[in-house]
């Protein structure tokens, strides 16, 4: 126990600070985390010929027939869930999640008209999820920054991701769009 | 302790190392698990440190009290815990796992620990040969990403019993729904890993169905600590809904039991549907609400009410724990996944599978997310481990590469005694988690620990006894029509609805066809 200690101290002593994964890892030793939250994968603008500005890709969990479209939540802390808990989710909200697992939104996920999920893959567990609640939902988004509030349209209308496309390098065929933004 | 010959080296080593080509496909083509929520790579390392060194002990007791082949029998007759992701793939390989971070510390050599890893090894292999006895394999993988246990006797049940639905009426929106509750909580009794979901199949139901197992495990008071006081309206702990699919093909079941399917999974394909429980006291499946499908509606309905609030409250729970509580208990959640075969041999203890052994406390500063990160990552994924290399010539079976997740035993123990046999069986541990105070809820109520080994001890399924359990398929299909077939055919057939009695004699045509077909038992539509 010693030993491990001290070497975790010596790391710590350079200067060095770890990168985080939980929440509850940044929260309980603040001092020992970088505080730094995951970049938005940058993607290229661009303004479509129905003037809709395309925003980000992702990986279609569930093929719809027509797309999805609603004001963005950004969702990252137990505090945001436990607040959507209490107050419940708007309609129609869709969800920016940069967590791919399914314990975080637990209790809510079922409330989201769409999920733009910035990890993972359409076999992680909110993936899995999404599908079982039939929640339309595009893991793996590279996205550009986006604010509450904004309008988006989700292509769930994309196929999904082949069986090896994660071998393959074959992702990111549904588009996101900026309908209208918040400013 | 280890009979140590060249003949059971052989062996162990084979299988370590199917295990090993294994687990490295599945952990590159699957997919890789994060959470904001739980720290689930420092606790995937506590937890595969547990298993090393607390796990041989465990199944030495376990196996004199009921031998592994023994158990393997009892998970493939109905639906366990111990079952394909939780023993046949994940409690040899946490073990091996475990293994490795020592080798890879410097802590361990591949000869030290020799009788334990033989010991496992030779437990879990023959446990999965049992399991898999129907199909002959040892592994899903080894039969193509296949996972057929179930006897014909059981499945004839299922096809003839099975509600049928159309998308939209009231017992096919019931089950949907159901079945996503019981995925989310799941994964939230299970802090966020997928050891409580379970499928099996695909079984092949005529005219272009297929029919998958689709199991859920530990929803109530149990063994969990953080369970005490959810879910306690819930009346079972383990539930399984078979679903019959049309024109879909599940073209994989791997080792983790998730599925692939051509198209893909959609609940607009789902034809007939039913519930089941069963644990280490029953005999058979037993049925839940199957009477009719309003019944069945009703049940599932006031299940998914039950499961929904209490995924809130465990949330909740969950929500103030401190990061080492949520290491904890993640990590006794994968070091814990052979418990049920303690609970089948009636040798469990609480603190056997819920504590975290003192010697593994001492690595915990070790564990902040980063390096929990990069070290299963390169453990697991890159194998890039120094002492993960073979010779330059070498080409492993997936990557191609000469490296291997998991490490072989040298044969040299053999004639050299510079070995230590075992990591020692003596236990002390301890948990930053709650003590468990609740009771145990199983299909004869809820109990206490003591009544559920006492339950369990001597306990034979009536197929399993001594003049059934040889009676495999191979036996009946050369001897269907007999008293003896009849008989065991009826045991399974015990409490269902369309074929209580009706013996061995059946096809599929002979069959009472399923309610879609009749137009009869519907669920308000």
């Amino acid at each position: 126990m010693k030993d491990a200690r001290a070497i975790e101290l010596e790391t710590l002593d350079s200067g060095y600070r770890f990168e985080y994964s939980a929440t509850a890892s940044l929260e309980s030793e603040p001092d020992k985390y970088k505080r730094a939250d995951r970049p938005a994968s940058s993607f290229t603008d661009g303004l479509d010929s129905d003037g809709r500005r395309h925003v980000g890709v992702g990986d279609n969990v569930i093929k719809k027939s027509q797309t999805v479209s609603g004001p963005v939540a950004l969702v990252s802390t137990i505090e945001q869930v436990m607040e959507f808990l209490t107050d419940g989710i708007p309609p129609g909200t869709i969800a920016v999640i940069d967590d791919s697992g399914g314990t975080l939104t637990a209790p809510i996920i079922e409330g989201f008209a769409g999920v733009i999920c910035l990890g993972g893959t359409v076999r992680s567990h909110l993936g899995i999820l999404a599908r079982e609640y039939d929640v339309p939902t595009l893991m793996n988004c590279k996205i550009n920054d986006l604010k509450n509030g904004d309008m988006v349209e989700l292509e769930v209308t994309a196929a999904p991701p082949a069986a090896d496309a994660y071998e393959t390098g074959d992702t990111g065929h549904a588009r996101i769009w900026l309908i209208e933004n918040e400013g | 302790m280890a009979n140590l010959n060249y003949r059971s080296l052989l062996e162990t080593n084979n299988y370590l190392r199917n295990l090993s080509d294994t687990t490295y496909w599945l952990c590159i083509t699957r997919t890789v698990q994060e959470s904001k929520l739980f720290p689930m790579n420092p606790y995937m390392l506590v937890s595969y440190l547990n298993s090393f060194y607390r796990l041989p002990t465990l199944l030495r007791e376990i196996d004199a009290a009921t031998p592994a082949e023994e158990l393997g029998d009892r998970a493939r007759e109905v639906s366990l815990k111990v079952d394909t992701v939780n023993a046949a793939w994940g409690m040899p390989a946490f073990y091996l796992i475990g293994r490795e971070m020592l080798m890879n510390w410097g802590l361990l050599r591949p000869t030290d620990a020799v009788d334990d890893v033989v010991d496992v090894l030779d437990f879990s292999r023959r446990f999965n040969l049992a399991y898999h006895r129907n199909d002959g394999h040892l592994t899903n993988k080894e039969f193509g990403d296949r996972s057929q246990f179930l006897p014909e006797r059981t499945l004839q049940v299922f096809e003839s019993d099975l509600h049928g639905v159309v998308p939209g009426d009231r017992l096919h929106t019931a089950a949907t729904k159901l079945v996503a509750q019981l995925s989310q909580f799941a994964f939230l009794a299970h802090c966020e890993c997928r050891i409580g979901l379970h499928n099996s199949g695909p079984y092949d139901f005529g005219n272009n169905r297929q029919m998958i197992m689709r199991d859920f495990f530990d929803l109530a008071e149990g063994d969990y600590p953080w369970m005490d006081g959810i879910a306690t309206q819930l009346p079972l702990n383990n539930l399984t809904i078979p679903i019959v699919f049309k024109d879909t093909n599940f073209h994989l079941m791997d080792d983790w039991a998730s599925f692939e399917a051509e198209p893909g999974y959609n609940a607009a394909n789902i034809e007939a549907v039913g519930m089941y429980t069963s644990d280490p006291l029953t005999d058979g499946y037993i049925p839940v609400g199957m009477d009719n499908a309003d019944t069945l509606a009703d049940t599932m309905e006031q299940y998914r009410e039950i499961l929904n609030e209490a995924t809130t409250d465990l949330w909740k729970r969950i929500a103030n724990w401190s990061r080492e509580q949520m290491i904890d208990a993640g990590a006794l959640v994968y070091s814990s996944v052979g418990k049920d075969f303690a609970h089948l041999a009636g040798t469990y203890r609480q603190d056997d599978w819920f504590q975290i052994d003192e010697r593994v406390q001492r690595f915990k500063p070790l564990m902040n997310d980063e390096y929990g990160r990069d070290n299963l990552g390169e453990m697991v994924g890159l194998l890039s481990l120094p002492h993960q290399k073979s010779n330059e010539y070498t080409m492993a079976r997936y990557s191609g590469m000469n490296q291997n997740m998991l490490t072989g035993i040298p044969y040299s123990v053999l004639t050299d005694d510079d070995y230590a046999p075992t990591a020692g069986d003596q236990f002390s541990g301890s948990s930053s988690l709650p003590e468990k105070s609740g009771l145990w809820t199983t299909s004869a109520g809820r109990i206490d620990i003591d009544e559920y080994n006492r339950r369990a001890q001597g306990f034979v399924p009536a197929v399993l006894d001594g003049t059934h359990r040889y009676l495999d398929e191979e036996w009946v299909k050369w001897n269907h029509g007999t008293a003896q077939a009849d008989e065991l055919y009826r045991l399974t057939q015990r409490g269902s609805r369309n074929l209580e009695g009706r013996g061995s004699g059946l096809r599929r045509a002979d069959l009472p066809t399923t309610d879609t077909a009749k137009g009869s038992d519907d669920a308000d539509r």
